[in-house]
């Protein structure tokens, strides 16, 4: 890297971001989700298999974990609330008819985690389906459950989950948490691409979403609060907007949020006029183009395959970047709100 | 035949590197005097030679500097020229009018009289850079200057620096993240006399990093070695947790 790029771009714009830089970005975001909704359905007709019908899971999935968000942070505003519940209600009673579809895939592979995944932000917010329960409740009992091998902030999130739906943990989440590469603290200047997203996801877990900030140990807040600002800078002057959402929501879980003017700014630039956030900075284009060449799966900044742009192909190229925009978005807003309106709730 | 430009700067940095490749073995041990011209093919009467120390400037001497060695008649005159022939012009960089500074800060700790007399004592150029500057922009502006960062020598710069140790540290892990090795080399110099740095920051292994993934450039290698002698000599107070 030369002497000329290091201009200190995030800092050019001092200060925090108002709310309503912020809130704009979500309010667009779910403008795109909503009126895409359609391409997130898994079972076309009868004969969608098991496997088809799991790879739908991951947005679907995502989309419950933040619809639930959305709801919950309540900073949303009237109209955007009526879409988030629109969005949610078509999630579980279409998409997912009315859980049957989980239920299905949980007897057909019923020491898969995904099912419960998808299904504990429905249950907090009311629906239930007991086959489904049932059938967790037989798998969780079996000393194969918990030992079923997924990475480790996979681990700490399925012993959130776990929790969350009455089940006792296979891992205490504090225990889990420092089995992860953040939970160690490493040398910060290490951080990868990877490693990036193993770090969001992994604060993701501990706090619920951005529910329990408080939930973080002070050692990796304080961590946190010390390294965040560098890997912000690096992938906003990268423009890998998925992964700058991602810690943009990192930023708004810590004790004391930088929610960066100059960041944000940036950010809500790379939107498209239609709500979608692209993945990279060349996404529209390569997505147009049907190009390859991504780093990651499609769902997380990779590019959509061959083929040209067909919905489907650019639904998945921009889904998940967008759901990012919205769990960013509703977070720093509500930190924001916060701070504008009185002293911190949650004293840590 | 050499025509200016490309091919003078291209040479330069050639001596740059010979000299450099000098002082890097005399930083790890060798006999108690140091010979700078005594180490390398380029003559002293080369006029590349004295624009080569006025690039490395204070370090051209730092075996002298760090490692206490003896310092060589013909170096140190070689040092001078450096000095008088190179003087900051009024509208000179901060690097430039920095180090220029510190050249003349070392020929006075080395007590072999300089230019001008006392002229350590000088008044030091500005430091209000390092405050106003954005973590970035700090950062790269005192990587160019880790030959001030010497333990011992109290500087105004290095108290401006101190009061930003976590703005230095971050400034390396981004010069280590875009594989710049010599911004981050240098900066790791400042790091290690600077108290303060978050213990999390595995300056230590992040040395050895830099030395490692950067060392073939032999300012690279000067730089990381003059840390660790640094780190060797002054144990300066880190956090104790992150």
């Amino acid at each position: 890297m030369t002497a000329t790029s290091t201009s200190a771009t995030s800092a050019s714009v001092p200060g925090t971001a108002a709310p309503r830089l912020l809130h704009g970005v979500g309010a667009r975001a779910l403008e795109w989700l909503s009126a895409n909704r359609e391409q997130f359905r898994a079972r076309t007709d009868a004969t969608t298999t098991r496997v088809e019908v799991m790879e739908r899971f991951k947005p679907i999935g995502e989309l419950a974990v933040i619809g639930k968000v959305l709801l919950r942070e309540g900073v949303a505003g009237s109209e955007q609330a009526v879409l988030i519940r629109e969005l949610l209600d078509f999630a579980w009673d279409d998409l997912l008819e009315g859980g049957e579809l989980l239920a299905w895939v949980q007897r057909q592979e019923p020491m898969s985690p995904i099912p419960l995944e998808l299904y504990v932000p429905f249950r907090e917010l009311g629906r239930q389906h007991s086959d489904l329960e049932s059938t967790v409740r037989l798998a969780h009992g079996l000393a194969s459950w918990g030992g079923v091998e997924v990475v480790p902030n996979r681990r700490l999130g399925l012993s959130r989950v776990e929790s969350r739906a009455g089940l006792s943990p296979s891992i205490e989440p504090d225990e889990a948490l420092r089995r992860t590469w953040l939970g160690r603290t490493p040398e910060p200047w290490t951080v990868e691409y990877h490693i990036a997203y193993d770090v969001t996801h992994t604060v993701f877990h501990r706090t619920d979403w951005g529910e329990h900030p408080e939930y973080l140990p002070a050692d990796i807040a304080d961590y946190l609060a010390r390294w965040l600002p560098v890997w912000l800078d690096d992938w906003a002057e990268l423009r890998q907007w998925d992964l700058l959402g991602e810690l943009l929501v990192v930023d708004a879980c810590l004790p004391e949020p930088t929610l960066d003017a100059g960041l944000w700014q940036r950010y809500a630039a790379a939107q498209l006029p239609d709500g979608a956030m692209p993945a990279r900075d060349d996404a529209p284009e390569r997505a147009a183009a049907g190009g390859g060449g991504g780093d990651g799966s499609p769902g997380e900044g990779g590019s959509p395959g061959e083929g040209g742009a067909d919905p489907a192909e650019l639904f998945d190229w921009m889904y998940h970047p967008t759901l990012v925009a919205a769990f960013a978005s509703v977070l720093a807003t509500s930190r924001a709100m916060t701070a504008l309106t009185g002293p911190s709730p949650e004293p840590r | 035949m050499e025509t200016e430009g490309s091919g003078t700067t291209s040479r330069l940095a050639d001596v740059v590197q010979e000299f450099a490749s000098a002082v890097v073995p005399a930083l790890r041990g060798g006999d108690d005097r140091f010979d700078l011209l005594g180490s390398v093919l380029t003559q002293d009467d080369d006029p590349l030679a004295a624009a080569a120390v006025r690039v490395l400037a204070a370090d051209a001497l730092a075996p002298c500097l760090l490692a206490e060695k003896a310092t060589s008649e013909r170096d140190v005159l070689l040092f001078r020229q450096a000095i008088d022939g190179y003087p900051p012009t009024p509208d000179a960089a901060v690097p430039t009018v920095w180090s220029h500074w510190g050249m003349r800060a070392a020929l006075g700790r080395l007590h072999v009289g300089a230019p001008g007399g006392e002229t350590h004592q000088h008044t030091a150029p500005d430091t209000a850079w390092v405050a106003a500057q954005p973590w970035q922009r700090m950062t790269h502006q005192l990587a160019q200057l880790a030959s001030l960062a010497l333990p011992g020598l109290p500087s105004p710069l290095a108290t401006a620096v101190a009061a930003r140790p976590v703005d230095l540290a971050r400034g390396f892990v981004r010069a280590v993240r875009r594989r710049d090795w010599t911004q981050a080399a240098g900066a790791g110099r400042w790091l290690t006399v600077t108290p303060g740095v978050p213990s999390s920051l595995g300056l230590p292994a992040g040395l050895e990093f830099v030395r490692h993934m950067g060392g073939a450039d032999a300012r690279v290698a000067l730089h990381v070695r003059a840390a660790q002698l640094a780190a060797e000599r002054t144990r300066v107070p880190s956090e104790a947790s992150v």
